[in-house]
């Protein structure tokens, strides 16, 4: 069985204070493996943003912790949480969240840059990233010059290129057609075929289930079902070669 | 280039026309300072501009002596006193006061008469452009500035006036001994000087002192001191020069309305910077939070906005630098001309760089408080 790269245990979120005060999140426990792609799977206010926020730490929960490769977000810091998601974790957003000023190139190597690293390395380095996702052609493009999909594919390619243990994707197919959003979760699927590096997509649209190798199903706050999807190795092993 | 350089760079230069008001902004306020400031420079070189041409090691001068223009007296008899102390080569006296110069047409104006013993070579006027030191020995002969051709009503060498009902025959023009109180400076023999202000021959302003070679300066000073007694004093230029700037600077309140200026220029440019800076990265703040979410330390991020506050510094003070150049050459010509010195250039630019790092922290604080979570929202 392969390494769990990042799990919550028994993760309580109560937001907001007074008559205003919700509670997110219901004692939720999840592990995600080297290897495997996850998707995270409800409705609208079920607790999926706040479950990926705090897995993202970025979010810290009210009880129970967050592992990251063994170790646990309890008592860090805003600087000690920031520096476990430049080590650990990339990021893929609904809206790309791309520097509109920057090019292809520079959005990516700007997940190096913040980890210190910078130079020709870098820049080498954020090029194999976007040739890895295709867009060998337009690493000078901005990204108003670049199609929905390829903004996304940057993004991508932002999220992998410091070589992070966890992928975590929100709803990266949303603001896209057919086509492009199967391109997306085909190169998501390819990267989580790296036995140390788990990948988690947050979504509501039962198109990607042929990708996942686990669905985890929330609701009102709490895990409902847990699925894994033996079948689907087989798919994303064809995408891998394809 | 490091990316964090790229970044704040391409966000300043995003939206151009913020850029441009942030610019003016300071420039408006660098330019401000800087007229403020070189005002202030020109003043106290104005103010100074006798002591610096006269050609003495100290002055002897009547105790609480303020400034140059001040017309008390000093028993002339000091001045063998003086001339007694070992290490005393010369103790030229010299004679300065306000008297009314009336043109040939019947007018007057008020003149500052400057005399000096001008064998000895103690306060003579220099830039001469007309005329020769030598012919200010004959009777009635004085030297005065171009400058005031106009204000005195003549019209060059040879010219003829009176001052005190007495003749007076410009034998020697100058170029540039501009008075800060707009008074012409009228130069002459000591005794003429004497004469034209009406101090007694017993009386003198001050006697500049000049030293046997090899003499100890302070040594011959404190002798002079205690020679002279307590109702002089006996200082080095440089100490003169200092308490004149004092007092026309400070005494009269002049330098501090010319800093009230150059503080408010500072103020208002550090509003403009710090309004732009903040609304820049108000604007930019989703970047702000992916940064932060991707896992960027906040000193990285407020690095990108420091380097906003740098470039604009930069750029506002290479345009204010260049309006500055303008007003130096516009204004080097008048009664008082700004002095942008390479150190008040230097202080101007550290100056501007500060305002705009300190205008950044209003942004700092906005970002400080960003929740990278916000980039799952938007």
């Amino acid at each position: 069985m392969s390494e769990i790269v990042m799990e919550a245990v028994n993760v309580e979120k109560v937001l907001g204070n007074g008559p205003a005060q919700i509670r997110a999140l219901k004692g939720v426990s999840l592990s995600l493996r080297g290897g495997e792609l996850t998707l995270l799977m409800g409705p609208s206010g079920s607790g999926k943003t706040t479950l990926l926020s705090i897995l993202g730490c970025m979010l810290t929960p009210t009880e129970g912790t967050v592992r990251v490769r063994g170790d646990s977000i309890d008592g860090k810091g805003p600087e000690e949480l920031a520096k476990l998601r430049r080590e650990n974790i990339g990021y893929v957003f609904q809206s790309y969240h791309l520097f509109p000023t920057l090019s292809a190139t520079d959005n990516v190597r700007l997940a190096l840059d913040v980890r210190a690293e910078s130079g020709r390395d870098a820049k080498a380095r954020a090029r194999e990233a976007l040739a890895r996702v295709g867009l060998a052609q337009k690493t000078a493009n901005y990204p108003k010059q670049l199609s929905g999909g390829e903004q996304q594919r940057v993004a991508i390619a932002r999220a992998v290129v410091g070589e992070p243990s966890v992928i975590l994707a929100d709803e990266p197919t949303a603001a896209l057609d057919s086509e492009n959003g199967k391109a997306i979760m085909g190169i998501l699927a390819g990267i989580a075929k790296d036995p140390k590096r788990g990948v988690l997509v947050v979504t509501h649209d039962p198109r990607l289930v042929p990708y996942a190798d686990r669905i985890v199903h929330i609701e009102d706050g709490n895990i409902v079902n847990e699925e894994v999807r033996n079948n689907s190795r087989s798919l994303r092993e064809m995408l891998g070669k394809a | 280039m490091p990316l964090v350089f790229t970044l704040a760079f391409r966000n300043l230069f995003h939206d151009r026309l913020r850029l441009i008001a942030t610019v003016i902004g300071i420039v408006f306020s660098i330019v401000l300072v800087m007229v403020q400031m070189g005002l202030y420079f020109g003043f106290g070189r104005m103010v100074t501009t006798m002591i610096d041409n006269a050609s003495a090691d100290l002055w002897v001068m009547p105790k609480g002596t303020k400034c140059f223009e001040d017309p008390s007296l000093l028993d002339a008899r000091q001045r063998n006193r003086a001339l007694s102390v070992p290490g005393v080569a010369e103790a030229i006296p010299v004679v300065i006061g306000f008297a009314d110069w009336r043109t040939p047409s019947g007018s007057s104006t008020p003149v500052f008469v400057v005399g000096s013993d001008l064998r000895s070579g103690g306060l003579e006027p220099w830039n001469l452009v007309e005329g020769r030191l030598e012919s200010l020995s004959t009777p009635n002969s004085v030297a005065v500035d171009k400058t005031y051709f106009d204000r005195l009503g003549i019209k060059g060498l040879g010219a003829r006036a009176e001052i005190r009902q007495q003749a007076v025959r410009v034998a020697a023009v100058t170029d540039g001994i501009r008075s800060f109180t707009t008074t012409p400076y009228v130069f002459m023999d000591v005794d003429r000087a004497r004469s034209y202000t009406g101090v007694p021959s017993s009386k003198a302003t001050y006697f500049l002192i000049k030293l046997d070679n090899g003499s100890n300066l302070d040594a011959v000073r404190a002798n002079l001191q205690s020679t002279l007694g307590a109702d002089v004093e006996v200082l080095k230029p440089s100490e003169f020069r200092e308490r004149s700037r004092q007092f026309w600077l400070f005494g009269t309140g002049a330098g501090a309305a010319l800093f009230a200026g150059a503080i408010l220029g500072i103020i208002v440019g550090t509003v403009i910077v710090a309004q732009t800076l903040y609304s820049s990265t108000k604007d930019h703040i989703n970047e702000f939070a992916t940064l932060r979410a991707m896992g960027s330390s906040r000193s990285y991020i407020y690095k990108v906005i420091i380097w906003q506050a740098i470039l604009n510094a930069v750029i506002g003070f290479g345009l204010a630098a260049l309006v500055g150049a303008a007003v130096v050459r516009a204004t080097a010509a008048s009664a008082l001309p700004i002095v942008i010195t390479p150190e008040l250039s230097v202080g101007l630019f550290v100056l501007t760089v500060v305002m705009c790092i300190i205008s950044a922290i209003a942004a700092i604080m906005k970002v400080t408080r960003i929740d990278p979570a916000q980039v799952f929202t938007r």
